[in-house]
Order: C-alpha cells, then sequence, then structure tokens
C-alpha cells in the first residue's frame, strides 16, 4: 500500500487559491462556516479515512459481499463505519439545521467525498447512497414518512438505497415495469424486480430504505407515467414498530471491481403485500430522481478522479523508489541503476495521471460551487444552467478517462502492477464502473449535445463559453499564460463550429445521425472543459510564484504550470481529430448496416 | 471537578520532515494534537460523559497556530481553550513555567496530558508542571478512577501494571493504550467555532536546553545479496552477521 492516497496540499489549492471557497461564508446559508471549519472538517475526514478506510481497502476487494439467506454478508467494517458516519454527521453535512445538517457547503463536502473515494470507493459508498436517499425524502417526501425514516437513516442505522433499473429497463428508464397499485390504506403494494441495487440488502444496517422507481396501475406509459416510492425492507407500522416488508434480495452480482458494496437483485411483491409509500406526486418520479442524480452523476466524477488520484500516488512512490536501468546515455553497465521516475517514458505516464486526476478533481469542485451559489440564491438561474451544461462532462470526463490514468498508474509498475501486490490493479477494476453506472457515456453524450446544448434556446451552451472566455482573458494578461489561454480560445472556437455544424442537421429533422457520436462530441467539449480548469489552476499558480514561497511551495506551484502545460501540450491537440471526425463522419454510426457486423 | 488537559500541537506523525538552516521545515506540513495529548482529552471527554468532570478546560502552550489544535479538542467536545502565546523554539522548561502558570490561574481538580509529544519525545513538560506546582505525579497510565478526592491510576510497568492512588489535584500523563480518541463530529466542529478560547502571555523562564543539532537519520544503504545455493548462502549469512554486523551469538 502507498504511503499517501491524495493531496491535501492540492487541495487547499484548489478551495482557496483557486476557487475562494471562503467566500461562500459571506452568504447567509453558510455563514455559520469559516476557512478554520472546512480545514477541522478536512483534518477528521483525513484521519477517519486513514485510520479506518483505507487500511481495509485492499481487504475488502479480497473479501468481497457473500450472499447468504436473502442478505448480502458485507465486510464487518461497514457496520462500524456508517455508525461512525452517523454519529460524526458525515451522511449529510450538506443538509439545512432543521434536517439536522450543518449547512456545509456543498464545494467542501465533495472534499469529503473526494478524501473518502481515494482512501476506499466502496466503503465511501454506503453513507453516500444514504445521503442521497434521505436528500429525495427531505426534497419531496411527507412529514409523516420524514419523521419515521430519517432519523435512523442519517444516524447510519439503516441504509438508503436508489432503485431505478430492472432487468429490461437499464438505461431506458421509461421501461421500468415495477407495479404500484393503490391499497387505499396509505400505502401502494409494489410488485416487481429491480436489478444493480447498490447496497441493496446488507447485514451492515438493521434496515434498508429504497427510493423506488414504479409505474402506478392506470398511469401513462413512457416515462411520464413514472412515481417514486419509499419501499423499506422493514416499515414502520401503526404503533411504531418494524414489520418485515415483502421485498427480498435474490442475489447478488459478482463484479469485476467496487466489489467492497454489493449490487443486489430485488424481488418486491411475491406475497402480494409489499409497502410503497408514495414520495411526492404521481406520475413525477423520474423528475425528483434527476433532480437526485445531477448530484450523483457529480459524486461518480468526483469518485472517479479520487481513484486516479490514488492510483497517480501509487505510482509516482513506485516509481521514485523502484531502480531499474540508467539514463539512455549512460552505457556503462557498471554505473548504479537510477529510479525509473528518471526515464522520461515514465515522467510522461505520471503527468498523464496527474493531469487527469487534478483536471476532474478541479471540474467536480468547480460544479459544487455553482451548487453552492445556485442554493445561496446568487444568480441562481445561471448557475443552475452551468451544473445542467456540466453534469454529463463532470461525469464523464473523470469516469473514462480515469480509467487511462489507472491504467497509466499500471503501466509505471510493469509486471508488478498488473499483480495483486500492489493496489493499482484493483484501482484499475474499481474506475471501470464509473463510465456505466448513474448513467452510461452513451446517455450522457446524448444528454449534453441533444438536451443540454440546445435548451432555453442554448442559453446554457452560451453561459458555459463565457466563463470560458472569462479565465481566457485573465490568463490573457499573464506572460506565462499568453499561449495556452490562446489555445484554449481556438480550441472553443472549433467546439462551436462543430456544435453549428451538427445543429444544422439536427434543424433537418434527423435526430438519428445527429445524436449517432454524441459520446465522442462529449469527450471533445470534455477536453476542452477540463483545458479551461488546468487554466484557472495556471492563474492561480502564476499569482502564487510571483511573490516569494518557500521552496516546498515552489515545487508544488511549478508542477502545476508544468502539469497544466502538458495538458495543453499532449491532450488538448485530440480535440482537432475529434473535430474532424465529427464534421466528416455524420451520421456514419447510424448508417452502418447491421448485417456487416460479422 | 474541573479537569485542564495541555496540549501540544505537532507535526503530522506521517509528514516528511525537511531541514532548512539547521531547523525543521513546517512548510507544507500539516500540523495535528500531539497523539499523545489527544488520548488524555479523550479520557477528560469520558470523565465528563461519566459525571466525573464537570468542565474540561484545553491548554496549549505555542504560537497562534497552536489554537487550531485547541479548536480540534474543543470539537471533540472540551469546553473552552487558553492559549498561552509562546516562541514555538521554547525549551520544556519554558513551556512547563508557561503552562504551569496558566494552569495555577485555572486552579484545577486534574491536569492531564499526554506523556511525550511525537516531535520532540522529551517526555519532560508534565513532570516539570508538577514539579512546579508542587503536585504529584503519575505516568503512562492507561486507567483512572476517581473517588473521595483520590485518583487511582492504573500504569504500565515491566511485565505487568502498577496501580497507584494518588490525592487530587495532580498532574496525571496518559499512554496511549488508555483509550481512543473520538473524531469530532460535523455538530463538534460547529460547535467548537463559538466555545471561548482566552489567550494569555506566556511566563518568561530562561531555557535550560540548547538544542546543538538536528540531523536526519542516514539514509537506508542498498542491502546486500547473496545468489549461491542456500547451504553455501546460510554460512556466508551466519559469516557477514558475525563479522560484519557483529551479532554475538551466546
Amino acid at each position: 500500500m502507498a504511503q499517501q492516497f491524495f493531496s491535501r496540499r492540492n487541495l487547499q489549492f484548489m478551495l482557496y487559491e483557486v476557487l475562494q471557497a471562503e467566500d461562500l461564508c459571506n452568504y447567509e446559508y453558510f455563514q455559520d462556516h469559516s476557512r478554520d471549519t472546512f480545514e477541522l472538517i478536512i483534518d477528521t475526514v483525513s484521519k477517519l479515512a486513514t485510520d479506518v478506510m483505507y487500511p481495509v481497502f485492499q481487504d475488502m476487494d479480497s473479501n468481497p459481499p457473500v450472499y447468504a439467506d436473502g442478505i448480502a454478508r458485507v465486510h464487518p467494517i461497514v457496520r462500524n463505519y456508517m455508525q461512525e458516519c452517523g454519529a460524526g454527521g458525515w451522511i449529510n453535512p450538506y443538509m439545512s439545521y432543521e434536517f439536522g445538517g450543518q449547512q456545509l457547503p456543498s464545494t467542501v463536502y465533495t472534499v469529503i467525498g473526494f478524501i473518502m473515494g481515494a482512501a476506499n470507493y466502496s466503503l465511501s459508498a454506503y453513507p453516500q447512497l444514504t445521503g442521497g436517499a434521505a436528500n429525495l425524502l427531505v426534497n419531496f417526501g411527507s412529514k409523516e414518512l420524514q419523521d419515521l425514516y430519517l432519523a435512523p437513516m442519517l444516524a447510519g442505522q439503516w441504509q438508503g438505497t436508489m432503485a431505478l433499473t430492472e432487468p429490461n429497463a437499464g438505461s431506458s428508464l421509461a421501461d421500468v415495469k415495477t407495479s404500484a397499485e393503490d391499497s387505499g390504506q396509505g400505502y401502494f403494494l409494489i410488485k416487481g424486480q429491480k436489478i444493480f441495487i447498490t447496497g441493496g440488502s446488507t447485514d451492515a444496517t438493521d434496515n434498508t430504505v429504497h427510493m423506488m422507481l414504479a409505474r402506478i396501475k392506470g398511469a401513462p406509459s413512457g416515462v411520464k407515467g413514472i412515481s417514486l416510492f419509499l419501499v423499506p425492507k422493514f416499515y414502520v407500522d401503526e404503533a411504531g414498530n418494524l414489520q418485515a416488508n415483502d421485498i427480498f434480495c435474490t442475489g447478488i452480482e459478482h463484479k469485476l471491481g467496487y466489489k467492497g458494496c454489493p449490487a443486489c437483485q430485488l424481488s418486491m411483491g411475491d406475497n402480494g403485500s409489499c409497502r410503497g409509500y408514495l414520495i411526492g406526486e404521481p406520475n413525477k418520479g423520474l423528475a425528483y430522481m434527476f433532480q437526485m442524480m445531477n448530484e450523483e452523476r457529480v459524486n461518480v466524477g468526483i469518485g472517479a478522479a479520487s481513484k486516479a488520484t490514488a492510483a497517480y500516488y501509487a505510482a509516482l512512490e513506485y516509481a521514485q523508489q523502484r531502480l531499474q536501468g540508467r539514463k539512455i546515455n549512460d552505457k556503462n553497465p557498471e554505473s548504479p541503476q537510477i529510479a525509473i521516475i528518471n526515464h522520461a517514458d515514465i515522467k510522461r505516464m505520471l503527468m498523464f495521471q496527474r493531469a487527469i486526476s487534478e483536471g476532474a478533481l478541479a471540474l467536480g469542485l468547480q460544479v459544487s460551487k455553482y451548487i453552492d451559489l445556485a442554493k445561496a440564491g446568487e444568480e441562481s438561474e445561471k448557475n443552475e444552467l452551468l451544473i445542467d451544461f456540466l453534469v454529463p462532462i463532470v461525469k464523464t470526463y473523470p469516469a473514462e478517462m480515469g480509467i487511462l490514468a489507472t491504467s497509466a498508474a499500471i503501466q509505471c509498475l510493469g509486471g508488478y502492477g498488473y499483480c495483486k501486490d500492489f493496489p493499482v490493479e484493483q484501482y484499475f477494476r474499481d474506475v471501470r464502473i464509473d463510465p456505466i453506472h448513474e448513467g452510461t457515456t452513451g446517455i450522457q453524450g446524448q444528454d449534453l449535445l441533444g438536451r443540454k446544448v440546445i435548451m432555453k434556446k442554448g442559453r446554457a451552451f452560451q453561459l458555459f463559453k463565457e466563463e470560458l472566455s472569462g479565465t481566457i482573458n485573465t490568463a490573457a494578461e499573464i506572460d506565462q499564460l499568453k499561449l495556452p489561454a490562446k489555445m484554449l480560445e481556438e480550441a472553443m472556437i472549433m467546439v462551436e463550429q462543430v456544435t453549428s455544424h451538427l445543429l444544422q442537421t439536427a434543424v433537418q429533422g434527423d435526430t438519428e445521425r445527429f445524436l449517432s457520436d454524441a459520446s465522442l462530441y462529449l469527450e471533445m467539449t470534455g477536453i476542452l472543459t477540463i483545458g479551461w480548469q488546468w487554466l484557472l489552476q495556471g492563474v492561480a499558480a502564476c499569482q502564487a510564484l510571483n511573490v516569494n514561497v518557500s521552496t516546498v511551495d515552489k515545487n508544488f506551484y511549478q508542477g502545476k504550470m508544468l502539469t497544466m502545460q502538458y495538458y495543453f501540450d499532449y491532450e488538448m491537440p485530440r480535440i482537432n481529430t475529434l473535430c474532424e471526425i465529427l464534421t466528416r463522419n455524420e451520421g456514419f454510426m447510424s448508417d452502418v448496416p447491421l448485417e456487416t457486423f460479422v | 471537578m474541573k479537569v485542564l488537559v495541555c496540549v501540544k500541537q505537532t507535526f503530522d506523525t506521517e509528514a516528511k520532515i525537511e531541514l532548512k538552516d539547521g531547523k525543521i521545515s513546517d512548510a507544507g506540513i500539516n500540523l495535528i494534537i500531539n497523539p499523545y495529548d489527544e488520548v488524555a482529552v479523550e479520557g477528560a471527554i469520558q470523565l465528563k460523559e461519566k459525571n466525573i468532570a464537570t468542565e474540561v478546560v484545553i491548554v496549549s502552550a505555542g504560537a497562534d497556530k497552536a489554537m487550531d489544535a485547541i479548536r480540534t479538542a474543543l470539537a471533540m467536545g472540551a469546553d473552552r481553550g487558553i492559549l498561552v502565546k509562546q516562541d514555538s523554539a521554547a525549551d520544556e522548561f519554558q513551556r512547563a513555567v508557561a503552562l504551569a502558570e496558566a494552569i495555577k490561574a485555572e486552579n484545577p481538580d486534574l491536569i492531564l496530558a499526554g506523556h511525550v509529544a511525537a516531535d520532540d519525545g522529551s517526555s519532560q513538560v508534565p513532570t516539570r508542571i508538577a514539579e512546579i506546582l508542587g503536585l504529584p505525579h503519575v505516568n503512562v497510565i492507561t486507567n483512572i478512577e476517581i473517588a473521595g478526592g483520590k485518583a487511582t491510576c492504573t500504569s504500565e510497568a515491566d511485565g505487568g501494571t502498577q496501580v497507584t492512588e494518588v490525592t487530587i489535584p495532580a498532574v496525571v500523563s496518559s499512554q496511549v493504550s488508555w483509550n481512543e480518541p473520538r473524531y469530532p463530529s460535523m455538530k463538534g466542529i460547529m460547535q467548537a467555532k463559538k466555545k471561548p478560547v482566552a489567550t494569555v502571555d506566556a511566563a518568561a523562564a530562561d531555557a535550560k536546553v540548547k538544542i546543538i543539532e538536528l540531523a536526519l537519520p542516514p539514509s537506508k544503504t542498498a542491502g546486500i545479496k547473496i545468489e549461491e545455493d542456500p547451504d553455501v548462502a546460510a554460512a556466508k549469512l551466519g559469516d557477514w552477521m558475525k563479522n560484519t554486523v557483529k551479532v554475538e551469538v551466546k
């Protein structure tokens, strides 16, 4: 195991030097916070991550949950950890005081998620899922349901889940078949099956509360007929006692990675008595769920960034210690071997990992800050549109590039990287889920190009470009940043041109062709967006280098500048290729005849 | 019963130490509560939870940054803090004098501290405080019971344990195995911000300890590799241990 799995210094740089997170405390909602509380929170979470989570990172992978007697038996640490998170208030720190939260800015909550994800992603998922489910209950549930279910969830005694996917309704939620029939007694009778329900039924908590999508009998077909229900494993009866509900875990999946947290199969209503409690209004379930989904997608991106970060530090430590070979121009076989970090190819792979992981983290924090500003009432419409536009990117760039970054970490370790003796192979397996769960990359691409780019007559896209232009203008005033500022501006123009070109197809009504390469459009926009985030970091690093700094800090800021340069020199040019593909081969994929797949 | 806990802010025990101009450089180093003192804080909070202590006061001598260590202890559950402003280069005697002066003004019933600091490891301050204040001192305790104006302390001793009874007030310093310090909660962190922390100047005293030199441990040298058949390799290893490392075989 590597000594380090994240950089506290980088988090401080991002929070206070790039994003000026303390300024959020000027808003009434966050006024009880200060840099001191942020730092104490990060101190505590770092300690929890180091002392409790990281030591069982590999053990949870080696000893995954076992299905027995209708339940997933998980690593014993999960129960302790859930209780620790509940007692410490780490499940819902962002909630309002009214609901037991501490009104923590999302920007800092994202840092918490990042540290915990880097320490042990599987373990971090349990409280995060519970917090997400509780948030749905807070936002849309009745007071009665809140009074019955919220407190034990937030105390870490009951697990929360999101129960969306069914055997025939994964990406296509319009096809959800689970049914709900009004019993006339204050609850619905739920019947159906769900699969891939993370944390769906475990022995880590005494109850599980599912936020489940189901279709009320007689509801319209498609997404407009889906409602949201609270379906507990044990429901609270009129006398306040827990009663077993008619919902069973019928098995768990055997996964490639992310093994410490089970994906459960659930069967509801086998005996005709599974109680589900309607959340909000009928047929609005998907809209409610998708409000939550934005936050979950940010969390997925941060999770991917955290795994790529931990893999980077493992690779860095190895590269600094492993002696192998000599400088290419050293022909003396008797001269001592050098640490492999001296080899240019290793440096390139480390730089690649750092560019991706720190760029992805920066974007996650940026979106979190927009969430905070919107919540504080600061230009809410603008910030919400920016969030909407960036969500598919903040989810997908870290997820897709996290695979390549963790793969590069393996490559740095050579044969050892491919073996279980070192943690990098686990990071590679663990991150592979991220382009899949909470909406695949294909879905995200369609969301960006088919919905977000054109929403409100292109207003979100326009705001996004204005954000980039603001950074470009600032950077253009700084000598060391004139070139990357110009490169970002040119890239933005290219993306604009490709967008206009594709929209012409959309105007012609051929949506199939318009969206056929939406994933590549998302990839291109992602590269542009992370370039913006690196330029922002470059501005902060330049400002810091202009004043007297210690040697340690100087190395840090120069490392930032060099990684930014790497990003613009090595990663940004990929936009050219994608632009060419997107303008030249438009519709190609939709036209390929199926019979040619032989 | 008022319990006062002395805490020192130290480098994170995971930090990579670098020397600059003969001194330890704190650039880029995370500072924490001395882990041994953290155990003492936890012990004090537990006494309060058992309704034995009525107030837990944290005292730290050091530069302004030491306020962070006090806030952490307040977030764990202590009631208020006192920062005794003192140059971070103060020696153990100066520190003990400064803390003793602050303790005197508080007149506590029990003074707790870690038995050693993770940075300098000199194990002097609690003993010196007891000496200055003329109080009994029990060291490396793993448990404490308070009743009838007396503290019954269990301490580690060679090959076993030692139980000591002292009248209070007394200075008692903790071993890490006493308890498992809690993590501050979100609520505790928010409350800590509002808890009172007084700042006082350190009482003057001349240093008694002079650090001549600080040096990092020598870097590890490469090991030796004996590539022979097992019987030959074992003989060579034995020879190396006897003649080079000078291992004595009895």
